[in-house]
């Protein structure tokens, strides 16, 4: 139950406008207080900049540095030319999202048939 | 860009958010109030209004406002995060994202936009944007170390398991002093990161990485099982039974520990000799141990088989072991198994009454055996697979002339009369039961379920009502709900539908997959608050398990409930006042009087416990109220517009609301061939040939005997076959290819 409060406390915390961090709401009673103070301290675990002392702070940017260039390739998104009245049809007849029947046409060449025929064939 | 106030103002505005912060959301509106009436059209604050509204439950009126706030200002940070967060909090999740990341583009330092952003976008499974916004909250704060398990994690969800670990190796290299040894969040990220070694399948480098780091890790039995798993995996068997051994010191209760140790000795699964050797061992070491007697009945055959099962049987019976029968039936598969376990009990029987009170046992109390063995029997013969009921009930009587008083007795014989058919006389029984052990909760919500088989669901929930909360709002059906009970919402909505009255068995299937919902929602917390703990590995698994969420026998159940009840009421479209006889087939048919009158009644009381509620959330003192979700808003949300799901059954398009329940049954269930058939029915109804096609596929491919199965495919092809000719010739051609002549017969 303590564990639920604080739980949703924070979700109320990130909902600020525009403070940092997480503000406790006024508690409801001096235990309501002890608590959430007992529960708050449990959770700033590594929350804080304490724990950044034992870190080589050079090290780390470096690092941070590195992982640049990794993030840049992306997947190849496959190129595959879709018939809008196909993607029309799939929509109608399987009821699926528009975005789900281009993804489900494009994993299959854009082939309306091929990409039906898949769908009902079941996979067991 | 911002519209600039005065200093006083500036001031206000701080007090704005202090105050909707802190929940104060009247002096916060007050003070939003005194800026626009300086500022009328300053944008920010009518935002920030907006959500203090929204705050207190009028969502309409918040959207409007802050949709107003917008055209004002495009170029305010504040009034598209305002519009994400309302989204949010209403559950447009999608919509939120897009906001926030306009917000984002306006203010791309925001720490806080940032990271709501990347809790709605894992939320949302959107991998590749977690990954992003991960990297850039890396990026701002490199000093943290949840920055980078974060990382780490979207990289591993994403699939990306290298990534990940590399992340992981690369923090801990910059890391200039050892952790201590009872640093939690890094004795966790040590196990997580083997769990990514040993997910990318190198078993042999996991091992070496657990050996290297593992052994001052505060989780123990994480890695001595893990280890012994390693072991056991690589083939080194002699290791492996070891590192079992050891486990099994520790607990010898468990029994993939027996089963993976017996394996790493290498005994074959026919040898029983020394599979059995093994369980002796423990035997001897711990004499309370039950595993290590009871594991052995699973292969053991014949005549070792009877002579390890008497004496498992004797010990059970000797202490009174009530749960004994629940232990062994699983053996009732074995058909020599399924006739030697009464035996022996009779057996039991005729010795212990043989000897009568000459014989010492153990402790003393020889009854207690005589009870045991006859409930044994009892339960042997009301077993489906050994059913004798005349039998049965015999043995229970006689067990309860040796102990009246006791409840597993009389609830047994509920279950007898159940299974005879008579609900009534179950209903009744189970009462009686309950009446024996007033505060045992288990008991009572066995005899609040008789009573809803028996259709009494005012009993029912008066029944129910000995154990919920008494101050809830709305009395114990609103306490159910809160706590989610969802078997009693099954039960209760199934039990309307048998006398007809739809609006309440659709109102219980909605209310249980609006929990199904809040179960999904329930995560969202847990994506900051995990990291904050450092509980990786829990986290990961709370993910993994969310993302299969709807795949529970609970949700199965219901919908498909809700599903049959949809294509009922479309079969059989019935009066405004949700009251036919579409509900369930056979049970107390006909009486449509009868039915009105039991609708009328339950409207009626729903309305009185709604009165009731009101009263009771009146004469409450608002400054007093120990909310109990600490949200202010839940209350306001509370009020049920339909509380006896008139406006569910008003619905022009039963099978339309019956794909809200369908979808996820077979997405998530495919293979049960009820959730099939079932989706052939509403998709044949909705004329969408080739969904049905679909399910038809589905279930002949689960069971092709199935005679409802062949009946779909005639009807579909009967269908079919006068239109084919009209329809698209892609779908001529997919039906051609699948659904070929004669494939049906």
């Amino acid at each position: 139950m303590a564990e639920d409060r604080q739980l949703s406390n924070l979700h109320e915390g990130t909902t600020a406008g525009d403070v940092e961090d997480e503000v406790q709401p006024t508690a409801k009673s001096a235990e309501d207080r002890k608590a959430a103070a007992a529960l708050s301290k449990l959770d700033t675990h590594g929350d804080d900049e304490g724990s950044a002392r034992d870190v080589d702070q050079e090290a780390v940017k470096n690092a941070v540095d590195a992982l640049g260039g990794k993030t840049a390739d992306k997947k190849e998104v496959k190129k595959v030319k879709v018939d809008a009245a196909d993607v029309n049809l799939i929509v109608e007849e399987l009821e699926l999202s528009k975005a789900k029947a281009t993804e489900l046409l494009k994993a299959h060449d854009g082939d309306a048939v091929k990409a039906m025929t898949a769908y009902i064939t079941p996979a067991f | 860009m911002p519209q600039p106030l005065s200093t006083r103002e500036a001031n206000l505005f701080r007090t704005v958010i202090r105050h909707y912060e802190d929940k104060q959301y009247k002096r916060g509106l007050k003070a939003a109030e005194q800026i626009l009436k300086k500022n009328p059209k300053h944008a920010d604050t009518m935002s920030m209004k907006a959500l203090i509204m929204n705050a207190q439950g009028k969502t309409d009126e918040a959207f409007a406002l802050a949709k107003e706030a917008l055209t004002i200002d495009m170029k305010s940070h504040i009034c598209w995060h305002v519009y994400g967060i309302l989204y949010r909090t209403n559950k447009n999740f999608d919509e939120a994202i897009k906001a926030y990341k306009f917000a984002l583009k306006l203010e791309p330092d925001s720490q806080q936009i940032q990271r709501d952003l990347a809790i709605l976008q894992i939320q949302m499974r959107d991998y590749q944007g977690y990954v992003q916004s991960r990297l850039v909250m890396l990026k701002a704060r490199p000093q943290l170390r949840q920055n980078w398990t974060a990382l780490a994690i979207a990289y591993h969800l994403e699939g990306n398991l290298k990534q990940a670990e590399t992340i992981l190796s690369t923090f801990e290299k910059s890391v200039t002093t050892a952790p201590s040894k009872t640093d939690f969040e890094n004795s966790e990220a040590v196990l997580y990161k083997n769990s990514i070694i040993a997910e990318a399948g190198d078993i042999g480098r996991a091992l070496e990485h657990l050996e290297a780091d593992g052994n001052n890790n505060l989780d123990r039995l994480a890695v001595m099982e893990l280890r012994a798993r390693y072991l056991a995996q690589l083939g080194r068997g002699a290791d492996a039974a070891k590192a079992y051994r050891a486990l099994l010191d520790r607990n010898s209760e468990h029994p993939d520990y027996y089963k993976s140790l017996i394996e790493a000795l290498g005994i074959s699964k026919d040898d029983e000799d020394s599979q059995k050797a093994v369980y002796d061992e423990y035997a001897v070491k711990n004499p309370r141990s039950d595993a290590a007697r009871r594991l052995p009945l699973d292969f053991l055959t014949d005549e070792n088989f009877k002579v390890a099962a008497r004496a498992y049987l004797n010990l059970m019976f000797d202490k009174g072991v009530p749960s004994t029968f629940a232990n062994l039936k699983h053996l009732y598969s074995d058909s020599f198994k399924q006739t030697t376990l009464p035996a022996l009990a009779e057996e039991y029987l005729n010795e212990h009454k043989s000897t009568g009170g000459e014989k010492e046992h153990a402790n003393g109390d020889s009854s207690k055996g005589e009870g045991a063995a006859l409930y044994f029997l009892a339960q042997h013969y009301n077993y489906f697979m050994s059913r004798d009921l005349t039998k049965a009930m015999a043995f229970v009587e006689k067990a309860l002339e040796l102990d009246p008083k006791n409840v597993d007795f009389h609830m047994t014989k509920a279950r007898i009369y159940k299974h005879q058919g008579d609900l009534e006389k179950a209903s009744v029984a189970m009462d009686e039961a309950r009446s024996l052990d007033t505060r045992d909760r288990y008991i009572n919500s066995k005899a609040a379920k008789y009573q809803l088989r028996n259709n009494e669901n005012d009993r029912a929930l008066q029944t129910m009502g000995l154990f919920t909360r008494v101050e809830t709002a709305g009395g114990p059906l609103a306490d159910l709900i809160d706590m989610q009970c969802i078997w009693y919402l099954t039960e209760d909505g199934e039990a309307w539908q048998r006398r007809g009255n739809v609006g309440l068995a659709l109102k219980r299937y909605h209310t249980i997959f609006n929990i199904f919902d809040i179960w999904q929602e329930d995560q969202f917390d847990f994506h900051s608050f995990s990291l904050r703990k450092g509980q990786i590995r829990a986290y990961i698994d709370m993910v993994r398990w969310e993302d299969e969420l709807r795949e529970h026998p609970f949700f199965f159940r219901a919908a498909l409930d809700a599903i049959k009840l949809y294509i009922a009421m479309h079969d059989k479209p019935q009066g405004p006042n949700g009251v036919n006889g579409t509900g369930g087939s056979g049970a107390n048919g006909g009486d449509v009087a009868e039915k009105k009158k039991a609708a009328k009644k339950a409207k009626k009381e729903a309305q009185k416990a709604e009165r009731e509620a009101a009263e009771k959330a009146a004469k409450q003192d608002p400054n007093k109220t120990t909310a109990p979700k600490s949200k202010d808003v839940e209350d306001v949300k509370k009020k049920d517009d339909d509380p006896t799901g008139l406006k569910l059954v008003a619905t022009s398009d039963p099978l339309g609301d019956a794909l809200k329940f369908l979808g996820p049954l077979l997405q998530f269930s495919p293979r049960n061939i009820e959730g099939q058939i079932a989706g052939f029915e509403v998709y044949f109804r909705r004329r969408k040939y080739m969904l049905a096609l679909r399910c038809l596929k589905a279930a002949l491919a689960l069971d092709k005997d199935d005679p409802r199965v062949q009946e779909q495919a005639v009807r579909l092809r009967k269908a079919v076959d006068p239109v084919l000719a009209s329809l698209a010739p892609k779908l001529q051609e997919v039906i051609g290819l699948t659904f070929a002549s004669g494939a049906s017969s």
